[in-house]
């Protein structure tokens, strides 16, 4: 499996502010990667050090093998949207459509017009006068029709409306299926990514919690509810990332590793967005590594 | 990358080329007849003492109001077009450096499309070479054809200031603080230094509107050190001494009897720029007061307005000479114009050049 980002004791400040400290993480190809984290954590920030838009204070990071933005060849190779689309309000859709065949060797105008076609976006219209969800699809069409190896989204629909959300989601995944493109994008919303990620990464306060494709990650953990009882009389080969007691019951959401056959136990299926939400709380924003059963009385 | 350029300039580049036309037309249609006025002024064929008179004349009748049926009567039409002609040549690098400049980089960092472009197949240091150079040489040819076209369009006002002519607001030669920087070479000079700067400034203050106020600030400032203490020193200055009448000198008496000098000219150096002058005894010390001996001769009708006696005084002029005071004078002479022109445009250019280059380099290792 080979890496499309790797990171190691990676740093940004700020003046002197820590916007990511000592963040270590691989982020393997061939896969959409969800980058999970509470606002804050440090994802955008990331994400810009991945892209070269930033320059790393400590630690290193590679992007395809090769140091960010390091030449016109490695800025080809990766594809970014930004946080918010950026597109030049002043200029047409056209213009846009112009501004990535003059700037990129790869450009696939085909592609590019098709897209602006399907999207029902009129050439001669401004970007200023689109649409958030419009804006964003300009700016993904920007980012795709360079035909990057590498395709890196920041925050791609937090702005936009469900519906546009739904749809931009649908659009980038038909878009990931036709080219042979890594992905990786970012969100403080689970929801979004569970529909089209296959891999996720929960960062909180610049440490990776979890990492790991989707389905292994599900079949591994799952919820455990049953009568109330002592923590420490747990069956073993459990660990426990979060715990919920009532009077009568404790709910238990544990790494397994697999199936439970414990019949004191009623064992349910987790969702992605109970188990990254898991992860989070637990880590506590404080950069607590420690992961040990937390009792709440 | 040259295509993005022009298109995102393409806006400004026909306000500056508007903007040149309708000057072009104001002086066009006003310079046939004021060369008309100089080929009849007898200029063109006079010689020594009476060419002072005829440009005298020449650049009077120039400024009488009824010269040019232009403007409603009683205008100063030419006083008006070589003021505002002036004024524009000064003004257009610092509206280029404030309009074209400042917002290079800040506003593609206010409005975050810098995201966009930088994302693009294209390194910032290209995507900002192509920038500079292409808005950069756009700057500095529009200061140029302002000048050149004011500098045909003024030449018989030159010629006539040259030949001794002074009336009105039509006095400064070549080296005057007005003139010097608004022909020959230097607008381009300007024009780069003050698109550079405005570009550095944005990137440094990332927001477009205060990084505008600054550049202007800062240019402004520049335009006023420059001929009062920059230009004085940029090249070696000759130094003389001539009596006092060869230097048309005046004398002024401050607190008697402090006294101090304002010389009008160079002997045999007509045209120079007299950068300082001064007494100076026989023996060549500087000579600041009047001598006791002609304490005498300082007027004593002081008009109670001034603190200052001036007047020239032919009485107390005499009586210095004839003591052997003479004025030491350093100046610039008229063959050294355009070295000087080099010197000044040369040392803009290379600031201009400097800046450009602390923004790529700030561009590339500060990242966004």
């Amino acid at each position: 499996m080979t890496a499309v980002v790797e990171a190691e004791g990676l740093g940004k400040r700020y003046r002197k502010l820590w916007a990511l400290s000592d963040c270590t993480l691989s982020i393997p190809a061939g896969h959409v990667v969800g980058l999970v984290g509470p606002n804050g954590a440090g994802k955008t920030t990331l994400l810009n050090l991945a892209t070269g838009m930033l320059a790393p204070t400590t630690g290193t990071i590679e992007v395809l093998g090769s140091q960010p933005a390091a030449g016109p060849a490695q800025l080809a190779r990766v594809g970014y949207l930004a946080q918010d689309a950026p597109v030049y309000a002043g200029l047409s859709v056209a213009d846009h459509l112009r501004l990535g065949a003059h700037l990129n060797p790869g450009w696939d105008a085909d592609m590019a017009r098709h897209r602006i076609d399907q999207l029902g976006l009129t050439l001669r219209q401004k970007a200023g006068k689109l649409s958030g969800g419009q804006r964003a699809q300009l700016a993904l069409t920007l980012a795709v029709a360079k035909r990057p190896e590498l395709l890196i989204l920041d925050e791609p629909v937090a702005s936009l409306d469900p519906l546009a959300r739904r749809e931009f989601l649908q659009d980038l995944m038909e878009t990931v299926a036709e080219q042979e493109v890594s992905v990786v994008l970012s969100s403080h919303l689970i929801s979004d990514l569970e529909r089209v990620c296959d891999y996720v990464i929960v960062l909180t306060g610049s440490r990776v919690r979890l990492a790991g494709p989707v389905d292994e990650l599900l079949a591994a953990h799952h919820l455990l509810s049953g009568p109330r009882r002592d923590p420490a009389a747990l069956p073993d080969g459990l660990e426990v990332i979060s715990a919920s007691h009532t009077d009568v019951q404790t709910t238990l959401l544990a790494r397994t590793g697999g199936p439970v056959f414990d019949p004191a136990w009623t064992v349910s299926e987790v969702g992605l967005e109970d188990l990254a939400l898991a992860y989070m709380k637990q880590a506590g924003g404080r950069g607590d590594r420690n992961r040990h059963l937390e009792v709440q009385k | 990358m040259i295509w993005l350029t022009w298109r995102q300039f393409r806006t400004q580049a026909i306000t500056a080329v508007a903007a040149l036309a309708a000057f072009a037309i104001l002086l066009v249609t006003t310079e046939s007849h004021m060369s008309g006025l100089y080929d009849t002024s007898g200029l063109t064929t006079c010689h020594g003492v009476t060419c002072a008179e005829l440009a005298n004349t020449f650049l009077q009748t120039l400024s009488s109001g009824q010269s040019f049926p232009l403007l409603p009567d009683g205008s100063n039409t030419y006083v008006i077009l070589y003021f505002l002609s002036v004024v524009v040549i000064l003004v257009a690098p610092a509206i280029t450096g404030v309009f074209w400049g400042a917002p290079l980089i800040a506003r593609e960092l206010e409005t975050g499309t810098c995201r966009l472009t930088w994302n693009q197949s294209i390194t910032r240091t290209r995507w900002l070479t192509v920038k500079l150079t292409l808005t950069g040489v756009a700057a500095m040819a529009v200061a140029e054809a302002f000048s050149l076209l004011q500098a045909w369009w003024a030449a018989p006002i030159g010629k006539a200031v040259g030949l001794g002519g002074s009336a009105s607001i039509f006095t400064e030669g070549r080296f005057g603080p007005f003139v010097f920087p608004t022909h020959g070479i230097t607008p381009l000079g300007y024009a780069a230094f003050g698109f550079a700067l405005g570009v550095t400034v944005g990137l440094l203050i990332r927001r477009p509107i205060p990084a505008m106020a600054v550049t202007l600030a800062i240019f402004a400032a520049v335009q006023f050190i420059t001929p009062l203490w920059v230009r004085p020193n940029l090249l070696p200055v000759t130094q003389t001494t001539a009596t006092i009448k060869a230097a048309q000198a005046n004398v002024s008496v401050f607190r008697p009897p402090t006294m101090a000098v304002t010389v009008g000219a160079v002997p045999g150096q007509p045209g120079a720029w007299i950068i300082s002058s001064g007494f100076v005894t026989a023996a060549g010390q500087p000579a600041g007061t009047v001598p006791a001996a002609c304490e005498s001769a300082i007027p004593t009708a002081i008009p109670a307005a001034h603190s200052r006696r001036t007047g020239g005084s032919v009485v107390l002029e005499k009586c210095l000479a004839s003591h052997g005071i003479r004025v030491t004078e350093s100046y610039q002479p008229v063959s050294n114009y355009w070295s000087l022109q080099w010197a000044e445009t040369g040392m803009f250019l290379a600031l201009a050049l400097a800046l450009a280059w602390y923004c790529m380099w700030r561009l590339n290792r500060r990242r966004s």
